[in-house]
């Protein structure tokens, strides 16, 4: 392995830590307030496209580690895509099968791309009716997969592993207090199974008390895949709102408005969930003026042309001879 | 569960581990397809398809006589036999089968409480994929209550007022009309809105987070004295396709013990289609 050369034995080599960050890229044009340093960590760079591949990883190494995982046993999960792109790809890399249960409101795109990558795909009807406190009907699904099958599946189960916060305290707060050189004031995340949020907080808050954490979520009915309104959080079990010093809800079609002008302003093919998280960024910055801030960019726009297609006008149109 | 007005149509998950492999206890998973089912189930459970074994697959209707007791049958069930019933989308479909079970006759069915999602949670709890092959036995149906079931001549009659609750269980939105059906459902109507006269309870107002039945007292509170569903009048429960309103019909009738309640299984993908129908918004 040489982060110099870039020449590695394998693809996990290329797995970010804080000695191979992903990349900090300043925001120039769509900044409104140029006193305010703010960064976009950008999180496609990773091997499998997105920052699941820290989770994903890390907890794959857990489950490999105790001697879960082998003998025809491999893994199942409950995914929203990105998680189960990189699960299924390192899974198939180190010789597992993998089973993702997918909810069918996930993008074409997606679906494929995990197939793609290996798993062979469950896609689940959502909630007829949701009701409070009950989980989605695909998490569900994996958890029976992996009871009544043993011997086939264990679950990583990102929604419930410290591993996924772990990952997070681990290798996203160390990049980061290093990329900024201690001086980051405000961390702006999006809410999925919150193991971003609360291991990356933890880390900064444990190097400087003050940083602040802005929670972006997308208002209620909202299609922006992998993230949650934080009434749909109950789910997760690894959001801490301790951490979180504000929550700021933005009208989801922002997402993918915010997204289209983050592509054509900055040449950042950012995906609609870091649009999410710079709409709600932008909005703090106004208020608070000075400071240097880091959004994290979950991932890239290639994923999500479909939605795109949906939510901004002409992009549907006018691609036929 | 002391209060309920019939406690014993209710059973535990711990009841159920308890009593599993019992002779002429059976188990039936009902859900509103297999997946869930083929996945992984409580051991020894049959496994239920409402869309396609409780439905009558050419017109719109409850399965006939025939079909229940060939399905039944062929499920190894006897008259005799005490049913558990559960299922997915806690327990709606199930609540069904209770409704189908019990026009048909059958002396003894019971819900296990919190459905399969509560059994999945709890580690002690095993499932298994492996499917069951009962040897076939004859039933026979000893009933048709028909009168557990409204047709749209009692919903006209109930929506005049005055002698009947009529009680929505379908969500605020789906009440007011603001949506027709929840987003993604392929069963729909032509018009939204609520049949006049009835009130908005919601099915999950009767449960607890993980899925259970709240207590009698609470069930009580809400219902008749928050909600003012009136003990000594008849009462038609409705939602959208008639599953929802199974789990509120069951809840009404044997839960709370008010005496004449019906599930009105055309429920809105019926009178939301009707010409001339009278609907508030």
């Amino acid at each position: 392995m040489n982060h110099q050369t870039r020449v590695y034995d394998n693809v996990f080599e290329l797995l970010p830590n804080e000695q191979n960050p992903s990349p900090l890229v300043r925001i120039n044009r769509m900044n409104p307030v140029p006193e305010f340093a703010l960064y976009a960590k950008l999180e496609w760079m990773n091997p499998f496209g997105s920052v699941k591949d820290r989770a994903a990883w890390t907890m794959l190494q857990d489950l490999e580690h105790r001697g879960e995982l082998g003998n025809g046993r491999g893994i199942v999960e409950p995914t929203s895509g990105n998680t189960g792109i990189s699960l299924a790809a390192m899974a198939r890399a180190r010789g597992f099968h993998m089973r993702a249960v997918v909810p069918n409101k996930v993008p074409l795109e997606k679906k494929v791309l995990l197939k793609i990558a290996g798993a062979q795909l469950d896609v689940v009807s959502d909630e007829l009716c949701p009701a409070p406190g009950l989980g989605d009907g695909s998490i569900n699904i994996a958890k029976t997969h992996a009871k009544a099958s043993r011997d086939k599946y264990a679950m990583p189960n990102q929604y419930e592993n410290e591993k996924n916060v772990e990952a997070h305290f681990q290798t996203t707060g160390p990049e980061i207090w290093r990329q900024t050189e201690g001086k980051i004031t405000h961390l702006f995340v999006s809410l999925g199974t919150c193991g971003t949020v609360t291991g990356t907080s933890r880390f900064l808050r444990s190097k400087n008390p003050n940083v602040k954490v802005i929670a972006v979520q997308p208002t209620e009915g909202h299609d922006v895949p992998g993230l949650r309104n934080v009434t749909q959080l109950g789910v997760s079990k690894l959001f801490d709102s301790s951490l979180v010093d504000d929550i700021v809800e933005v009208e989801f079609r922002l997402a993918y408005s915010r997204a289209m002008e983050l592509c054509q302003t900055e040449g950042l093919l950012a995906g609609p969930s870091s649009g999410l998280i710079y709409e709600g960024a932008r909005e703090i910055i106004l208020r608070d003026k000075a400071g240097c801030g880091v959004m994290i960019f979950p991932d890239n726009i290639f994923k999500y042309t479909s939605n795109m297609m949906k939510h901004i006008p002409g992009l549907a149109s006018g691609n036929q001879a | 569960m002391a209060n309920y007005a019939n406690p014993e149509v209710l059973v535990e998950t711990d009841w159920v581990k308890a009593n599993l492999g019992k002779p002429g206890l059976k188990l039936v998973e009902i859900d509103v397809d297999t997946k869930a089912y083929d996945a992984g189930h409580v051991p020894s459970a049959v496994g239920f398809n409402w869309q396609t074994q409780l439905q009558d697959q050419v017109r719109r209707d409850i399965i006939g006589p025939d079909a229940f007791e060939k399905l039944v049958g062929g499920a190894g069930i006897s008259p005799s036999d005490i049913v558990i019933l559960y299922g997915d989308n806690n327990n709606w479909f199930a609540a069904y089968g209770f409704w189908l079970f019990k026009i048909y006759g059958h002396n003894d069915v019971r819900l296990m409480n919190g459905g399969r999602v509560k059994w999945l949670n709890e580690p002690d709890k095993q499932m298994t994929t492996e499917v069951p092959k009962p040897a076939p036995v004859t039933y026979k149906a000893s009933a048709n209550h028909l009168d557990l079931r409204a047709l749209i001549p009692q919903v006209f009659e109930a929506q005049k007022g005055g002698k009947w609750n009529l009680v929505d269980v379908r969500s605020p939105d789906e009440f007011t009309g603001k949506v027709i059906a929840p987003p993604g459902m392929s069963e729909t109507a032509q018009r939204g809105g609520h049949i006049p006269g009835a009130k908005s309870i919601p099915w999950s107002t009767a449960v607890k987070p993980d899925g259970t039945f709240k207590s009698a007292d609470e069930l009580r509170s809400i219902y008749l004295d928050q909600k003012g569903v009136d003990p000594n009048k008849d009462t038609i429960a409705y939602c959208r396709i008639g599953e929802r309103s199974s789990h509120t019909w069951f809840v009404l009738k044997y839960l709370l013990g008010i005496k004449n309640v019906k599930n009105y299984d055309g429920s809105w993908t019926e009178y939301g289609n009707l010409i001339a129908a009278p609907i508030e918004k």
